[in-house]
């Protein structure tokens, strides 16, 4: 990237566009390459994509992690040829309530919950979100939410991984010079 | 686990507890829950079968593929041989507590525990 000295603000603005650009980008080829990868349960999954949400709202704030995520969940069905389909209004239901927790959590305690702590948060609310849209849109059966303890517990656990993952990252882009100035 | 501990801050860890524990106190909450009263099995248009869950037996629901064999013992309602191509109805294993659901839909079998409240019903049939 060039650019002059003295443009401080548009330099600033530019770098965080390509930035996360750069990480939606990355969320959508995770999102779809975690879609194609065999799972032993339709809802067993890590949920590598939200990594990039994650580091999105540590060194951007929340309006970057809306972006990342909403541009994952629209760009990955787009690419998979599931938009609009039941699996996308799940996907789309799991991000805005994980996405809304994450973003929520991070502005009440900014400097005490680190990454692992707001993914977990995050997973958690991913699972409720999915939960809820499967049961207004696809199955009315009280025995839906029997599955949801076990659904938390393994949210929980693929929430800590991402967010293990989102802290290492975090850690070597925030000592990069063009992070550094961004933060 | 300790590469997970060392990153986490006591916020964090508070936070993964209190999740932790809300999770494993459903699953519990889930598992101890009364077993239901009774299976009723049919093609989702109409009851095909319906007995009482404590009471042990084996029946053949007839399907457009071909009978589905149901069999009832101590734990629960199950599907025990099916002529459906994945046998996902199979492997969904026992049903036990009033809402659990098992469903073949290659040969629309459709296998439902109930509880007290069905049960109970001040009604036989509602129409509109």
């Amino acid at each position: 990237m060039i650019c002059s000295a003295a443009d401080r603000e548009p330099l600033e603005q530019t770098r965080r566009r390509v930035f996360l650009a750069l990480f939606t980008a990355l969320a959508v080829a995770l999102h779809t390459l975690e879609a194609l990868w065999p799972a032993p349960a339709p809802w067993f999954r890590l949920g590598l994509a939200n990594i990039l949400s994650l580091v999105a709202l540590f060194l951007y704030g929340g309006q970057a992690a809306w972006t990342v995520s909403l541009g994952r969940v629209l760009l990955g069905s787009l690419l998979l040829g599931r938009l609009f389909t039941p699996g996308f209004w799940l996907a789309l239901g799991g991000a805005v309530v994980a996405t809304l927790v994450m973003v929520v959590a991070h502005r009440l305690a900014p400097r005490r919950l680190g990454p692992i702590g707001v993914s977990a948060l995050g997973a958690a609310g991913h699972a409720l979100g999915q939960m809820t849209v499967a049961w207004l849109v696809l199955v009315r059966h009280p025995g839906l939410w029997q599955l949801f303890p076990l659904l938390l517990l393994v949210a929980v656990v693929a929430g800590m991984l991402t967010g293990w993952a989102a802290a290492v990252l975090l850690e070597r882009l925030e000592s990069h010079e063009a992070f550094r100035k961004a933060g | 686990m300790n590469f997970l501990w060392r990153r986490m801050t006591a916020a964090d860890r508070l936070v993964v507890a209190g999740l932790m524990a809300a999770a494993v106190a459903g699953i519990a909450w889930v598992a101890a829950a009364p077993p239901g009263r009774r299976v009723v099995a049919g093609d989702g248009e109409r009851v095909l079968f319906v007995a009482p869950l404590e009471q042990p037996r084996e029946v053949e629901l007839a399907g457009p593929l071909g009978p589905t064999r149901l069999m009832i013992d101590q734990q629960g309602a199950r599907i025990t041989a099916s002529p459906c191509a994945l046998k996902v109805c199979m492997g969904m294993g026992p049903a036990r507590r009033p809402g659990d659901l098992l469903v073949c839909l290659p040969n629309r079998i459709l296998v439902q525990v109930e509880g007290e409240a069905e049960e109970s019903a001040p009604y036989d049939l509602l129409s509109r």
